[in-house]
């Protein structure tokens, strides 16, 4: 095979070769819709981490028995806790929305002779699953099931 | 001056354009100038600053070419969003516009960037097609499509789209991860790797995804998407990036069952 017509274009630059200004961002950069979104979606991560603290104080709870298990349920109550999870439950639908809008693109053309589905079915089959999963959670947490 | 449709004159809007400029022999850092400039109706961003660099200023420094999106060349940043200038219309923006070198990058000079790393990291995917050896029928094919080098249409869809960069650098600008982390090969580079990894006369595969599942590359990418949204020829990098991770993944547990193909030579 050829080689290529100019071999030494891209060789490595010599150090100091030209004096440039460092990478910059725009003062402004945080402040574009899109970034501000973005922004949004990475924030969430400190939603989950709070809610796994709060997991693992219900599993200790759980551990030390029922009276303790009472008190964490009855301090679940607390109108600081409901809006915190209220604020989780946004933080997850926007999360699984972003996911969902994105995960069709995501898919391989083609395993083997298999080709996905056009995104429409992608999105719809994951929105059914989704909400289906959910009530059934809610109904068996609601004791209407199982 | 420009007209409307029925041919009455529209007169130019006075707008303060703000150039980044740096120059290397003077400046510690960038610093900003102020230009009024008179803008027709019809005029690109690029219009405003040629009109700069033609009549207010000559010490303007900036990269353009042909002036209707296929060269790549005149990528800046606009009110802080990473643009092709002469795609942009300048109307979509108020009386001051901030115009600045593309983010991420070093800056040579004003609204010059350094490119050499963005050169180096298309380089580091091996964006040329790989044959597992040079085959006789390879230069057969050379004087008759009908032999290897001849693909379907449905296979030349799948890597199409990905082919169509016009190497702007506008997702290294908007990439977040680019911008925490410098060495990441970038959306660009990794849906040109993509491209080639699904041209069904390509055989590197095994190699190019040997790098993918190395450290900054596609999985450093975390799917922000920003690439996608900026790019000016809808190439979709990221689902490029997206479909390399799938690709990486399915070819080490491929190489955890199957013996290792051969990838060939080191052309």
């Amino acid at each position: 095979m050829a080689g290529p017509a100019h071999p030494h274009s891209m060789a490595p630059p010599k150090p100091a070769r030209t004096r440039a200004a460092p990478p910059q961002m725009p003062s402004t950069w945080w402040n574009t819709p899109r970034m501000r979104t973005y922004l949004l979606f990475d924030a969430t991560g400190i939603i989950y981490l709070l809610v796994g603290f709060v997991a693992i104080r219900m599993i200790r709870a759980l551990a030390d028995g029922p009276v303790a298990w009472q008190a964490a349920m009855q301090s679940l109550e607390n109108p600081m806790y409901i809006g915190f999870h209220v604020l989780s439950l946004i933080s997850v639908i926007f999360v699984a929305v972003r996911f969902f809008r994105l995960f069709p693109k995501a898919q391989p053309p083609s395993i083997g002779p298999l080709k996905p589905p056009p995104g429409p079915v992608i999105h719809a089959a994951l929105y059914v699953v989704w909400i289906g999963v959910t009530a059934v959670m809610s109904l068996a947490l609601a004791g209407v099931i199982f | 001056m420009s007209s409307t449709n029925t041919g009455e004159a529209i007169p130019p809007t006075q707008k303060t354009i703000i150039i980044t400029r740096f120059d290397p022999d003077k400046d510690e850092v960038p610093r900003k100038q102020e230009y009024s400039v008179p803008c027709e109706d019809n005029w690109k961003v690029l219009d405003a600053v040629n009109f700069i660099k033609d009549e207010l200023d000559a010490t303007v420094s900036y990269r353009w070419s042909c002036r209707m999106a296929v060269c790549g060349s005149c990528g800046m940043m606009v009110n802080g969003e990473p643009k092709l200038t002469c795609k942009t219309s300048l109307k979509e923006y108020g009386d001051r516009v901030d115009i600045e070198p593309l983010a991420n990058f070093p800056i040579v000079r004003d609204l010059v960037v350094e490119l050499d790393g963005f050169m180096h990291k298309f380089e580091a995917v091996k964006p040329w097609i790989k044959r597992a050896k040079e085959k006789a029928e390879d230069k057969a094919a050379l004087h008759d499509t009908k032999l290897t080098f001849s693909q379907s249409t449905e296979e030349l869809g799948n890597f199409k789209q990905f082919s169509m960069c016009i190497n702007c650098m506008l997702c290294y600008s908007a990439c977040p991860v680019v911008a925490n982390e410098p060495d990441f090969l970038g959306p660009a580079a990794i849906a040109l790797g993509h491209r080639y990894n699904m041209d069904s006369r390509d055989e590197g595969n095994a190699e190019r995804n040997e790098i993918f599942r190395g450290e900054g590359t596609v999985f450093s990418c975390s799917f922000a998407n920003e690439c996608s949204e900026v790019c000016p020829k809808n190439v979709d990098p990221a689902a490029a990036v997206n479909q390399a991770k799938f690709e990486a993944v399915i070819d080490w547990a491929k190489g955890l069952v199957l013996p290792s193909p051969s990838s060939g030579g080191s052309n």
